[in-house]
């Protein structure tokens, strides 16, 4: 609690005439300790790099905010968020948002999650608005992407299109089964596109599992791990088989929500039909098992790079 | 397989198992420093099955029944297993101070058949289908061997046998009377040597499942060796009818497989005591084993349903088996 701040924010107040809208009380600003120590610096001649808004630029932002919807806390925590950031460019950025038709609240809680969206410029925003329509998620879907997974907007454009192009070309889905794949399963964004190939190929040739099914069950979402673990046990229970050549299989596959949505528990009682602990030793079996094949399969490696010196 | 018909329920997990790495035990080998080389194996985390098995037993000495026969278990034999889940394995054996291995890695259930062989001291043994040699040495470790019979038909097989007697067995016992290994087609025992021996074990040729799962190619249930397969119980029953021949009037035998099939198993029993009955007049008992069944429940799981003898099944709590074995007394 700074007096300097103190009066400084008093001389903005007096010297325009009172409104409750626009005039924020000086009090509420002191309680944040964190912003108080940003104002701080600039009244005792330090030199920093962050931003030093005016006092009357900061004034109208906060009254902007108010203006779009945020209370007062949520202001107060929002320009505390990003230090560097300078408020105007926080507004443009936030205002963007809103106009993709999300109202204040979920538009703090991302910001909240991941505050480094309070750093795109509204160029870099609507670029990635806009190629992320063309991928099929217009308005409504932009919301939820927002919401699951928020880095959508600030991740690498070159990223982004390395996993679309995944998906279209290795994988072979269709453009509306990738619209509808980003959407349920945003997180996928942010695969590494050579696990993401893995994934789908062990679906597809392992399981037998088409992509229309591997859309419908939010496949990808799951880590190869936790795939693995299930769906090989079920494989070596007799409980799953690969479907042959014409997609046929002796016996009937349990549903791959009954493998893989389900919690442990479920999955052990309902589908495996087998007990906890024979499926831990499994799963540290399993674990084994890949680091032995990985480990053998960089020695052949090694050889062959030998071979080649030779 | 029919094994699903089999086993119902329990085939699952058999599967999974059979499926999955086996587990492995360390047999102490008592011709070299077996007491620092069990000290090494306990500071592993490991425990002797076959003491935590026989102890308890000893702990009770007020029991009016004396124990039945079938709770002869061959003495002094060490085995050393990781407790029940735990998957760590053993490093591999190394010479001991002796100039001999340490120990013989080897699955737990394989030395059951020994155990219930219940071999005492001086007695004269035959072991029909010895190699590779895991239960041969087994016998050997247990001192009681006057003279030892080591037999397989393949020369490839008794071949590995040698070499593992050589690693393993002091050259004084193998170079002597002690220890004779051969060549020879096991069927024809009861005209070479009948009536001969005090203990037999029969550990015949079978279809060796937990393999044979894994296998692709050349797999014994493949289409092309149906003949081949369906003839194996056929040569097991002459093995152990053989075998039977071999033995003493009085004298006991066991018959072992890895095979879950009790084509191979139950069946083979039954058959090979038939035949002796009807071609040779000669009358063999089967031998309850259950006391000694219950001994080992705590290492092993056991299939509660069969007609004649026991069966250790693979579990992932404890990986070992299949082992088929059921032991018969040669009437005097």
């Amino acid at each position: 609690m700074s007096p300097s701040l103190f009066c400084k924010l008093t001389t903005v107040c007096s010297g325009e005439s009172l409104q409750e809208s626009s005039c924020v009380r000086p009090k509420k600003y002191v309680l944040d300790p964190e912003y108080s120590t940003q104002l701080v610096p600039c009244l005792h001649g330090e030199q920093r790099t962050r931003v030093e808004p005016k006092s009357s630029e900061l004034e109208k932002v906060i009254s902007s905010l108010q203006d779009m919807g945020f209370d007062e806390a949520h202001v107060n925590s929002l320009l505390s968020m990003q230090p560097t950031v300078h408020p105007q460019q926080l507004l443009d950025i936030i205002s963007e948002f809103l106009l993709l038709g999300l109202h204040p609240e979920p538009v703090f809680m991302a910001m909240k999650k991941s505050p480094q969206l309070l750093k795109l410029s509204t160029v870099q925003m609507k670029k990635r608005s806009s190629y992320l329509r063309k991928l099929g998620l217009g308005e409504g879907k932009l919301k939820s992407l927002l919401h699951g997974c928020p880095e959508v907007f600030t991740m690498r454009q070159r990223d982004i299109e390395s996993v679309v192009k995944v998906l279209k070309e290795k994988c072979l889905f269709t453009v509306q089964q990738i619209t509808e794949l980003l959407h349920r399963c945003p997180a996928v964004f942010q695969e590494d596109p050579s696990k993401l190939e893995y994934k789908f190929q062990y679906a597809y040739f392992r399981m037998g599992i088409k992509q229309r099914d591997i859309v419908r069950s939010d496949f990808l979402q799951y880590s190869v791990t936790k795939i693995k673990q299930r769906h090989m046990y079920l494989e070596r229970l007799g409980r799953y088989q690969t479907p042959d050549k014409k997609g046929q299989t002796q016996i009937p596959n349990p549903l791959l929500k009954d493998i893989l949505r389900v919690s442990e528990d479920e999955f052990l009682a309902r589908t495996a039909c087998s007990s906890a602990e024979e499926f831990e030793v499994f799963k540290k079996l399993l674990e084994r098992e890949e680091e032995e094949s990985e480990s053998h399969v960089s020695e052949e490696e090694e050889e062959d790079e030998e071979e080649e010196e030779l | 397989m029919t094994y699903s018909v089999q086993f119902g329920d329990l085939w699952p997990s058999i599967r999974v198992s059979l499926l999955s790495e086996q587990k492995y035990s360390a047999l102490v080998n008592n011709f070299d420093a077996w007491d620092n080389v069990s000290a090494k194996l306990e500071h592993l985390g490991a425990k002797d099955f076959v003491k935590e098995a026989i102890s308890p037993q000893e702990l009770e000495p007020e029991s009016d029944l004396s124990p039945p026969p079938s709770l002869n278990y061959s003495p002094n034999l060490r085995c050393f297993t990781f407790p029940r889940g735990d998957i760590s394995r053993f490093p591999p054996a190394r010479l001991g101070s002796l100039g001999l291995m340490d120990y013989y890695l080897m699955d737990a259930a394989s030395l059951l058949p020994v155990l219930a062989l219940g071999l005492q001291p001086g007695d004269t043994v035959l072991d029909l289908c010895a190699a590779p040699g895991g239960k041969t040495l087994a016998l050997l470790q247990t001192g009681c061997c006057r003279n030892l019979a080591a037999n397989d038909l393949s020369t490839s097989r008794t071949g590995r046998l040698q070499k593992v007697l050589h690693s393993y067995v002091p050259q004084d016992i193998r170079e002597g009377n002690q220890v004779r290994v051969t060549s020879w087609d096991g069927r024809r025992w009861g005209e070479l040597e009948g009536d001969t021996y005090d203990r037999v074990l029969v550990d015949v040729p079978c279809t060796t499942d937990r393999h044979s799962l894994h296998e692709e190619e050349n797999n014994i249930f493949q289409r092309s060796r149906k003949k081949e397969r369906q003839m194996l119980p056929m040569l097991q029953v002459q093995l152990l009818a053989a075998g039977l021949l071999a033995t003493k009037p009085g004298g006991h035998v066991v018959y072992s497989t890895c095979s879950l099939s009790h084509l191979q198993n139950e069946y083979v029993v039954q058959g090979a005591i038939e035949l002796l009955a009807n071609q040779y007049s000669v009358k063999v008992q089967v031998e309850d084993l259950s006391h000694f069944r219950k001994l080992f429940m705590d290492t092993f799981s056991f299939f509660p349903s069969c007609q004649v003898g026991e069966l250790v099944i693979p579990n992932l709590m404890a990986n070992f088996g299949p082992m088929y074995f059921c032991k018969m007394h040669r009437l005097p």
